[in-house]
């Protein structure tokens, strides 16, 4: 008996919510970031949703965030020109760094020493977090704004995503620019999975998956509408999308093949993340809710409860569920 | 007949009253034993620990005792854009986000209660002083 998605929705941000991000996995669980228009980003708990915090701070919509593997330190992107870099623990503003226009993407390194901005200035900036005081390191060369800019290959390299429809990689030594790629139109996504050294970008309704080192395309695969953003599970046998239609897609990375697609949220999907264990994937969206959704429908894990098959069928099912038998659960 | 997956509860949403990040949960007592995060670095010496905590609790009272003796003084607030107003201070709420006070005179005319909130405030600098005897020149923020 096939069960239906049950999504968990987050409730709290009071704007749409344009990003979101995962810690790793640690010793107290994995944490999830959200970034919302209404300026104040919010951390959670990952497996179950629960609010834990919210960063106090930023005076204009928050556009990006980001938490470093071990989620001690949290990053925010904002429309105030600054990006701030805060205790994830305490919730305690730690750095802010400013900007000369809105700021849009936040990236740690893998050991947390450096933070990487990109904004509408068009420029990528390098800060040492140990020295939070110097120049960031600056490296110029789109046209347009910078959407998202990304450490890969061990951070020796950076991927960045701009309006000007093209997608740069560059070496961070030479701050030169190692290989291109050009879009018909902007890019409005970007994930990168080190694991592999896969490349996720959506544009229009396709979501293409590259190699980060060469640039080389792996494949495309279209969606029904207009795509936002897009995530690859862990063990790369799904991927997940969403978008315009306010649908959550689910397709078999292997075959392309569309397996499901899932109606919950009230808006425009912006941001869709594959937690670190791939047990489930949250979305951000206009509507100002983030929702959770299973990658394995039924299991139990989170807040989510199996129940068994015998449990269905006996007479008195309708003692089994612990909230009652509703259609859509709405919060 | 699909059946929808049951779920435990709902998750948690914020508190109105406060910023979050609980210090009584396992995390934060693992991470900042101390509350202060430099503290940790000095090791587990519970000597040492329990004079920074008499030192912080000490430090908190006079804090709080600084928000008594203030109410029902006259304030100055240094807001945005060059402003400056004067108040009757009442009270700050637990993460001094929010001011209640009353008599604010502003540009605009008086207001008779008002909550100056963390973002409109540019700094906190705040004079107080006797409203029957008033410094000829206040500081200024300069």
């Amino acid at each position: 008996m096939a069960m239906r998605q049950t999504p968990l929705t987050c409730s709290g941000h009071t704007r749409p919510v344009v990003d979101l991000a995962f810690s790793g996995i640690t010793p107290y669980g994995y944490f999830l970031i959200s970034a919302c228009k209404d300026g104040k980003p919010m951390l959670r708990q990952g497996d179950t949703g629960d609010w834990i915090g919210t960063f106090l701070g930023h005076k204009g919509a928050v556009w990006g965030a980001t938490l470093n593997n071990e989620a001690t330190k949290a990053a925010t992107a904002a429309a105030d020109f600054t990006a701030k870099v805060w205790d994830a623990v305490t919730g305690d503003e730690v750095l802010t760094l400013a900007h000369k226009h809105i700021v849009k993407s936040v990236n740690f390194t893998q050991d947390s020493s450096c933070l990487l901005t990109g904004g509408n200035d068009k420029i990528i900036r390098i800060y040492d977090l140990n020295k939070p005081e110097e120049e960031p390191q600056e490296i110029t060369g789109h046209t347009s704004a910078i959407k998202k800019a990304l450490w890969c290959n061990n951070d020796t390299q950076i991927l960045s995503a701009a309006d000007d429809k093209t997608v740069l990689l560059w070496d961070r030594n030479s701050t030169e620019v190692v290989k291109q790629l050009s879009f018909d139109m902007s890019v409005s996504s970007m994930e990168y999975i080190p694991d592999g050294e896969v490349l996720v970008i959506t544009y229009g309704k396709t979501i293409a998956f590259y190699n980060a080192l060469s640039l080389d395309m792996i494949k495309t695969v279209d969606a029904p509408a207009s795509i936002h953003s897009a995530s690859l599970h862990p063990d790369k046998d799904f991927f997940v999308a969403g978008g315009d239609d306010f649908k959550l897609y689910k397709f078999d990375y292997g075959t392309k093949e569309e397996l499901e697609s899932y109606k919950g949220h009230f808006g425009p999907v912006h941001c869709v993340r594959f937690s670190p264990d791939g047990e489930l994937y949250a979305s951000g969206s206009e509507d100002g809710t983030l929702r959770l959704w299973q990658t394995a429908v039924g299991k139990t894990y989170g807040l989510w409860k199996c129940v068994l098959p015998e449990e269905l069928v006996s007479e008195n099912s309708d003692t089994i569920y612990c909230t009652p038998a509703a259609p859509e659960i709405k919060a | 007949m699909n059946t929808l997956v049951s779920v435990l509860r709902l998750p948690r949403g914020p508190d109105p009253n406060g910023r979050g990040f609980d210090p009584n949960s396992p995390r934060f007592i693992a991470m900042c034993p101390t509350t202060i995060s430099a503290s940790s670095e000095t090791g587990t010496d519970s000597v040492e620990i329990g004079e920074e905590q008499r030192a912080r609790s000490a430090l908190r009272e006079s804090f709080l005792r600084t928000l008594i003796a203030m109410t029902n003084k006259q304030v100055q607030f240094h807001m945005y854009e060059r402003v400056k107003v004067e108040a009757k201070f009442g009270a700050s709420d637990i993460d001094v986000l929010n001011f209640q006070v009353s008599e604010l005179q502003t540009p605009i005319g008086v207001q008779k209660e008002a909550l100056l909130r963390a973002k409109h405030r540019k700094m906190l600098l705040m004079t107080v002083y006797d409203a029957d005897d008033p410094p000829t020149e206040l500081p200024t923020d300069d």
